[in-house]
């Protein structure tokens, strides 16, 4: 377990102008299970990309089996040996096992007609070499996640795969699958294949690998033998960075409840998350991917069906909540994608200013009143120092993203509601409009709007947030008070 | 004078179609004397309100992004129920109730159809394209064989006549020309008057923009979508009733053939077949430049085929550009 594989030198990644990996180095052993940790936004899945061949990095070089790597493709990533498992598995549902084994390289015989019994006779080939416990002619979809990630790897090693990185394999796992796989992991390993392991769950880390890298903010911060790291060790090195946003600061008062969910459930995703909302009160909701907190919002909200549990809005209970009956209760909701679903993205700024307090301003037939609706316009684009010469005529699209933010708040707060959902409200927005948002946040909760704040940048929730739930799996584990504020804390609930 | 120019070219930008139109209308200057003259226009008048109206019911349906092939089956459909009760039943005693039963009956057909289509799209979120077009198939079915079951003999052109003379003013007979020309006005001016200057036309932009957006931000989709496909059928209804007034006979095959012409309207006026951008207005434009062109290609004596290709090839490069800009704009966001 001397010898290093593959080499990672100073390898950079930037998107458009925003920089994701700062001279990343790595380094894989022959032979050995390296595990790879860090935050949701370290770098992790970037680095792994590059390293499979999705996307090109910026800056740096790989060298793997002693020669320089240049990874153009999936296709030469697996040619050179190197086999990436996602998280979501790729594999075609509808396909059997044996088609799916054989899915980039079919064999064939005249004119390209595809040979069935070649097929047939090689899957089951490397069924029984593999022990995968599962028909050549099973429908993948019909399969048990742990029997189709078995179907994945034996994908892999069929390609002679030297190197095999797993990207979260574990969630959809249930314990007995995990356990099969780890053994299939052990066994890999003793048959000389090199690992790499992308888990949160720091237990398994700490289990499996032999050594473990820490990732944070798109550099590696250390590297070490497992038997030098803890779980406390861990989470140190993952979250331990200076705090160096400024958060505005405001006095401002706590009231009463407005906003109660008991018991909510939805399918798979929320279980059992009870909370209350406060006037004043700007809560935030902290977790890792896949936690539930959209989800949760997503269901207060009226968008996605909930399958049990109690809203109570200002004290009465909302019965089958709708967007449009939440509004009119005084709701709003800022949504994580603005793109998808926040903007009209060709329109003008007006028009997506107007959208929600157009049910308001109409009169008697439903006509609308253009001089109204122009000078709402114009007061909210000054009151929010939107940068738009032309709000009736520059489209949403041309905005930068702090403004596009700008904009979608500005259509909510036209309306005055009273409690915001905010989902992710600093997402893709830069430095000096993200402070303005925070303003503008601390400041709604000074005149008694009620704010909860779902984030993943523990540090912005930190910051304007008077008390942090977090959420894990689907449950809420954990309520931090300002007091208490640590990233360690919070992230021992996230995880 | 620079002023003036930048003027031009914006109105140009909002309405494409008006380079079509230009040309057109030159072309019909220099090829086709017969074009200016009185009973050459009136006639075209005419003609084009059945086709101004089905537009503008098409073009509310697509600006969601939607279609709706049943409105020629609701024509015909419309026609044969609307003759039968003026003509066969004890209506045709009294000229005025059967004319105000038909009038019912046929619009209500459209609504019927509107209905149906609309919630198949909106509840059982089935394409339009699928929906309209069974129910096309349907409606020129059941006209037809309405028709056969009554009829002397059964033969595919067999219509019911003997409607009460007074049903034709609604038609433009006689003297009565200005008649289905303020109808059309009417209608196009009410769906304008919807689509721009009420809250229901600020929905309706918006959620063929993005409907997910429109959800969010409290819009109620449902229901929108839903009176889209409603009042195209009543829309269609209302045709039905012009044009079987003017045929003075209920026809079940009304309506045949007539699609491309109203499709190719509603696309080369320029509302987006992607939904969200458009309107009666540039649907207008359309129409009069359909109606123009058909009117001149046959002045011209060009064989009805060489027609049917030039507007295919017309609707055709329209749509495309407009697909074509529209994705790059939304590649330039990214």
């Amino acid at each position: 377990m001397s010898d290093v594989i593959l080499k990672l030198n100073d390898i950079c990644k930037s998107f458009f102008s925003v920089e994701v990996l700062h001279h990343v180095n790595l380094e894989l052993r022959q032979g050995e299970i390296l595990g790879l940790v860090g935050e949701n936004g370290a770098g992790k899945s970037t680095l792994m990309n590059i390293l499979g061949g999705i996307f090109p990095m910026s800056a740096g070089s790989i060298e793997f089996l002693g020669e320089p790597y240049e990874p153009a493709s999936p296709k030469y990533a697996t040619e050179k040996g190197i086999a990436f498992i996602h998280q979501e598995l790729n594999l075609f549902t509808n396909l059997s096992v044996a088609e799916n084994m054989f899915i980039d390289n079919f064999p064939t015989g005249f004119l390209g007609r595809i040979d069935k019994k070649k097929i047939r006779a090689k899957s089951q080939e490397y069924i029984d070499k593999y022990d995968l416990n599962v028909r050549a002619s099973a429908k993948m979809g019909n399969l048990p996640m742990g029997s189709r990630q078995m179907v994945e790897i034996a994908k892999a090693l069929m390609k002679n795969a030297k190197v095999i990185i797993f990207d979260e394999p574990t969630t959809s796992l249930s314990n007995r699958e995990k356990e099969k796989l780890f053994k299939a992991i052990r066994e890999l390993k003793e048959n000389g294949v090199s690992i790499i392991y992308i888990s949160h769950i720091l237990e398994d880390v700490l289990l499996l690998c032999d050594r473990i890298s820490v990732l944070r903010d798109g550099k590696v911060v250390h590297t070490d033998k497992r038997e030098r790291y803890d779980r406390a060790g861990l989470i140190r090195d993952m979250v331990g960075r200076e705090l160096t946003q400024v958060y505005p600061s405001v006095e401002k008062e706590i009231h009463d409840k407005v906003l109660e969910v008991k018991d909510l459930n939805c399918a798979g995703f929320v279980k059992g998350v009870s909370f209350c909302l406060r006037e004043g009160e700007v809560l935030g909701l902290f977790g890792l991917m896949g936690a539930g907190r959209t989800q949760i919002l997503r269901a207060v909200f009226g968008l996605d069906p909930k399958e049990s549990g109690e809203v109570r809005v200002f004290g009465e209970e909302v019965k089958k909540p709708s967007p449009g009956e939440c509004i009119h209760r005084g709701m709003a909701f800022i949504t994580e994608n603005r793109r998808e679903e926040g903007l009209l993205m060709p329109r003008p700024v007006s028009t997506n200013l107007l959208m929600v307090k157009n049910e308001e301003l109409a009169g008697s037939m439903g006509v609308v009143d253009t001089k109204e609706e122009a000078e709402l316009c114009r007061k909210m684009v000054k009151t929010l120092d939107i940068k738009t010469a032309r709000p009736d005529q520059q489209a949403a699209n041309s905005l930068s993203g702090g403004n596009q933010q700008k904009v979608v708040m500005g259509k909510w707060l036209l309306k005055e509601p009273k409690i915001f959902l905010v989902d992710e409200p600093t997402h893709g927005v830069d430095v000096g409009a993200k402070y303005e948002i925070y303003r503008l946040i601390l400041n709604m909760a000074k005149e008694g709007s009620a704010i909860l704040v779902v984030s993943s940048e523990m540090q912005e929730l930190m910051g304007i947030c008077d008390r942090i739930l977090v959420l894990s799996n689907g449950r809420l584990t954990g309520e931090v008070r300002k007091e208490d504020y640590s990233q360690e804390r919070i992230m021992k609930f996230a995880l | 004078m620079n002023e003036k120019l930048r003027k031009i070219k914006a109105v140009v930008m909002k309405y494409p179609i008006l380079v079509f139109l230009t040309a057109a209308v030159l072309v019909a200057l220099f090829f086709t004397p017969n074009f200016f003259t009185v009973f050459n226009l009136k006639n075209l008048l005419l003609q084009s309100t059945d086709l101004l109206i089905l537009s503008c019911g098409l073009t509310l349906v697509q600006l969601n992004a939607g279609i709706d092939f049943s409105i020629t089956s609701v024509l015909s459909l419309g026609s044969v129920l609307g003759a039968y009760l003026m003509a066969r039943t004890p209506l045709a005693a009294n000229p005025l109730l059967g004319i105000c039963a038909a009038v019912l009956m046929m619009a209500g057909t459209g609504v019927v159809f509107g209905i149906i289509n609309g919630a198949a799209v909106t509840r059982l979120k089935m394409p339009s394209f699928i929906v309209t077009l069974v129910m096309q198939m349907i409606g020129s079915g059941a006209a037809v064989l309405f028709v056969n079951s009554i009829a002397a003999e059964a033969t595919l052109s067999a219509t019911i006549a003997g409607l009460p003379p007074a049903f034709g003013v609604l038609g433009g007979l006689g003297n009565w020309f200005f008649v289905p020309v303020l109808i059309a006005a009417a209608v196009f001016l009410f769906s304008d008057w919807l689509l721009t200057k009420t809250r229901f036309g600020r929905n309706v932009y918006a959620v063929g923009t993005n409907a997910r957006t429109a959800e969010v931000s409290g819009i109620p989709v449902k229901k929108t979508i839903f009176l889209l496909f409603v009042l195209c059928g009543l829309y269609a209804g209302i045709s039905s009733i012009l044009a079987t007034a003017r045929n003075q006979s209920g026809i079940p095959t009304l309506g045949d053939k007539m699609f491309l012409n109203i499709i190719g309207a509603v696309i080369i006026g320029g509302t987006s077949v992607l939904g969200g951008s458009g309107g009666v207005r540039q649907t207008l434009l359309g129409v009069i430049f359909m109606s123009l062109m058909t009117n001149v290609m046959n002045l011209m004596n060009v064989t009805w085929y060489i027609i049917l290709l030039v507007q295919g090839i017309l609707i055709f490069v329209v749509a495309m550009m407009d697909y074509v800009m529209k994705r790059q704009s939304a590649y330039q966001e990214n």
